[in-house]
């Protein structure tokens, strides 16, 4: 341990400077933004440092994507404090030489690089963050599970189930999400990177394009391997909590987990989507390097045809191709089933009438109807009943409208307003008529 | 190394060689994006590469990555490209040729093409270059003619295997396109190259040279006349 005492004598040393000369650092949501948006602009250009008018430009786009409408009026006033204050931090150098004519020009300092850095990392998606991430979504959700298995009365469902689930690893899913998209931009930029450098040194780019192809797929591969097993355990687990909330007829816990499990296969094909996508461009890039860049390392064939092409009606040529007609391929003869047209079955036009004799025929029933009206009964329940035990089960019903037809024949009936439903046999009832007879 | 086919029959006998040979006889480029055929094409040219050449065809392997037939002897049917392919490929090759074009791996969109068109040629001298008329006509009428012939050529070079065209009137470029910027690739005089390309039957300087009755375009549907 030697080295310690020199360690806090520098320590010492380091923090009396930094107090006698007052450092620190003040920078508030504009300036931090402002810094960002500085550092996508130099990456977007490929420049190391950027005029002065750009960053006037760059500071009223941060201001306009943060809905500072008070700025409008004196924009350039607080740009030009903003810049002096980052100056004043060291965030910012000027690199013009003095600047003594003309507009100045800046790049941001080691110091305004490592904080943009710490916040541009902290919303992409590393190995490390993902599977931190991944690990607590699936630690909660088996803690919901084990909720769901005892829990009985329903606000036990909301507070122990749907609410962790709502809250807890939707926030999770989301943050992985987040994340997602900050990963997205960084490929974004790093195409723009492997692009800006073959635009600026071409050959000698070949080395540096092909090194961060390879670490970009790398990672791609690292978080899609971790997508793929976690997404697995958690649908899995979440398959579970959708099955006891369906045991324990909890719509709202099944409704949850099912939305849940959408967004973790939402997750999960992202990452699929993302290495298929780096797949296909780092095949191009690869394709694009061997075939132009090596075969072409001066850059010549590109102005070479540029010339060609705005020249080309005082030279034209034409390719030739092959121009062989396609071929006629004989296909195999296919047997058809003989299927029969579905037609309607024809009809007569003058159908014949078939009489058909009732079984149960009239004449009889007329005289039984009349003989027990001759005992005067007093309704017309007092004639069914009797007729309809004698009549075959199949024919009651329609026995039932003839009867009354003969009783009204054969008697002076009065329905009356009111009419009681009575009892004729097993399985009829009708409505019951006064017979009346006079003396 | 074992070689993958001992004889052409076993070539013949391949599962893709029917695809194969047809898409080459009827003037299309493979390229590595058609990984099964090109990887067929790569084994089987030792034993097809006589083959062709027995029916009058020379295997073209190029140094991008690609194969195509040319025919060698003049009985042979063959398709010049028209002005419209010519002026279209060669312009797509350009956008291929650009670094920014990587971004996208290689997909840019048709508007790109119309302006770098536009930029280096100028839209006056398109017109005239694409439909060669003296009496000039309306203004727009031209617009639509050049528009017209842009999309076929851009069919054309699709069923020939240099673009595929996506969704969105997005335009994805292969490898082949670089056929077109073959008189410049070498150090030497462009005409020089161009004159051996002409010699060995895989350029023609004379425009709507048609053979054995194929006419320019007949790989794509004509669906509309000319207005």
């Amino acid at each position: 341990m030697e080295g310690a005492p020199a360690l806090m004598t520098d320590l010492d040393h380091l923090i009396g400077t930094l107090s006698a000369a007052g450092a620190a650092l003040h920078l508030d949501t504009t300036d931090l933004c402002f810094l960002i948006a500085l550092r996508s602009r130099a990456d977007q250009s490929v420049l190391a440092s950027l005029e002065e008018d750009v960053l006037y430009d760059v500071y009223e786009q941060v201001c306009d994507v943060l809905g500072d409408v008070e700025a409008g009026a004196n924009i350039r006033l607080r740009a030009t404090h903003a810049i002096q204050r980052l100056r004043n931090q060291r965030m910012l150098a000027r690199v013009d030489g003095g600047g003594l004519l003309g507009a100045g020009e800046y790049a941001m300092t080691r110091l305004a690089w490592s904080i943009v850095e710490h916040y541009v990392a902290e919303e992409t998606l590393t190995r490390e963050s993902l599977v931190l991430l991944t690990q607590a979504l699936v630690t909660h959700t088996q803690q919901v599970f084990k909720a769901a298995q005892v829990v009985r009365r329903e606000e036990d469902w909301k507070a122990s189930v749907i609410d962790p689930l709502r809250v807890t690893v939707s926030d999770l899913l989301t943050g992985i999400e987040r994340r997602q998209r900050g990963l997205d931009a960084q490929q974004e930029a790093i195409r723009a990177h492997i692009g800006g450098l073959l635009q600026r040194d071409w050959f000698d780019a070949i080395g540096a394009s092909e090194v961060l192809l390879r670490e970009t797929a790398g990672t791609l591969e690292e978080l899609n391997a971790v997508l793929l097993r976690d997404c697995n355990r958690l649908h899995a687990v979440l398959a579970e909590i959708g099955g006891e909330a369906a045991r324990h007829g909890m719509v709202d816990a099944e409704r949850v987990a099912s939305r849940v499990s959408d967004q973790v296969e939402r997750v999960a094909g992202w990452g699929a989507s993302r290495l298929k996508a780096w797949s296909d461009y780092f095949q191009f890039v690869q394709r694009y390097l061997r075939a132009v860049v090596r075969l072409d390392p001066n850059r010549a064939m590109s102005r070479k045809l540029r010339e060609q092409l705005s020249r080309w009606d005082e030279r034209p040529f034409y390719l030739v191709t092959a121009a062989e007609p396609a071929l006629a391929v004989m296909r195999e003869p296919e047997v058809k089933p003989e299927r029969p047209s579905v037609v309607r079955e024809a009809r007569a036009l003058d159908p014949t009438v078939v009489d058909v004799t009732a079984p149960y025929d009239d004449v009889p029933l007329r005289d039984r109807v009349r003989g027990l009206l001759g005992g005067r009964p007093g309704g017309l329940a007092e004639v069914v009943a009797p007729v309809l035990g004698e009549a075959p089960d199949a024919q009651r019903y329609r026995a039932v409208g003839r009867i009354a037809a003969l009783v009204v024949e054969g008697a002076a009936v009065d329905p009356g307003v009111d009419r009681p439903w009575v009892r004729v046999s097993a399985d009829l009832e009708i409505e019951d008529w006064a017979i009346q007879w006079e003396d | 190394m074992e070689q993958p086919y001992a004889c052409l029959e076993d070539v013949v006998s391949d599962g893709f060689f029917p695809a194969v040979d047809s898409a080459l006889r009827i003037g299309r480029h493979v390229d590595q994006e058609d990984f099964e055929h090109y990887t067929f094409l790569s084994d089987a040219q030792p034993w097809l590469e006589p083959f062709y050449e027995r029916y009058g065809y020379e295997l073209v392997r190029a140094a991008d990555g690609y194969f195509f037939l040319v025919p060698a002897v003049e009985r042979l049917p063959r398709r010049h490209m028209t002005v419209g392919e010519m002026v279209v490929g060669q312009g797509l090759a350009l956008l291929f040729l650009d670094p920014s074009t990587l971004k996208a791996a290689g997909v840019v969109d048709r508007m790109q093409l119309v302006q770098l068109l536009a930029n280096l040629i100028g839209e006056e001298r398109l017109s005239v270059a694409i439909n060669p008329r003296r009496k000039r006509r309306d203004e727009k009428v031209e617009q639509a003619i050049v528009r017209k012939e842009l999309d076929r050529a851009l069919r054309t070079l699709a069923a020939l295997g240099f673009v595929d065209l996506l969704e969105e009137e997005r335009i994805r470029l292969r490898a082949p396109l670089l056929r077109f910027a073959e008189p410049v690739r070498e150090q030497d005089d462009p005409i020089e190259a161009l004159g051996r390309m002409v010699a060995r039957g895989q350029a023609a300087v004379e425009p709507g040279v048609e053979g054995a009755g194929v006419e320019a375009g007949e790989l794509v549907d004509d669906e509309e006349g000319e207005p």
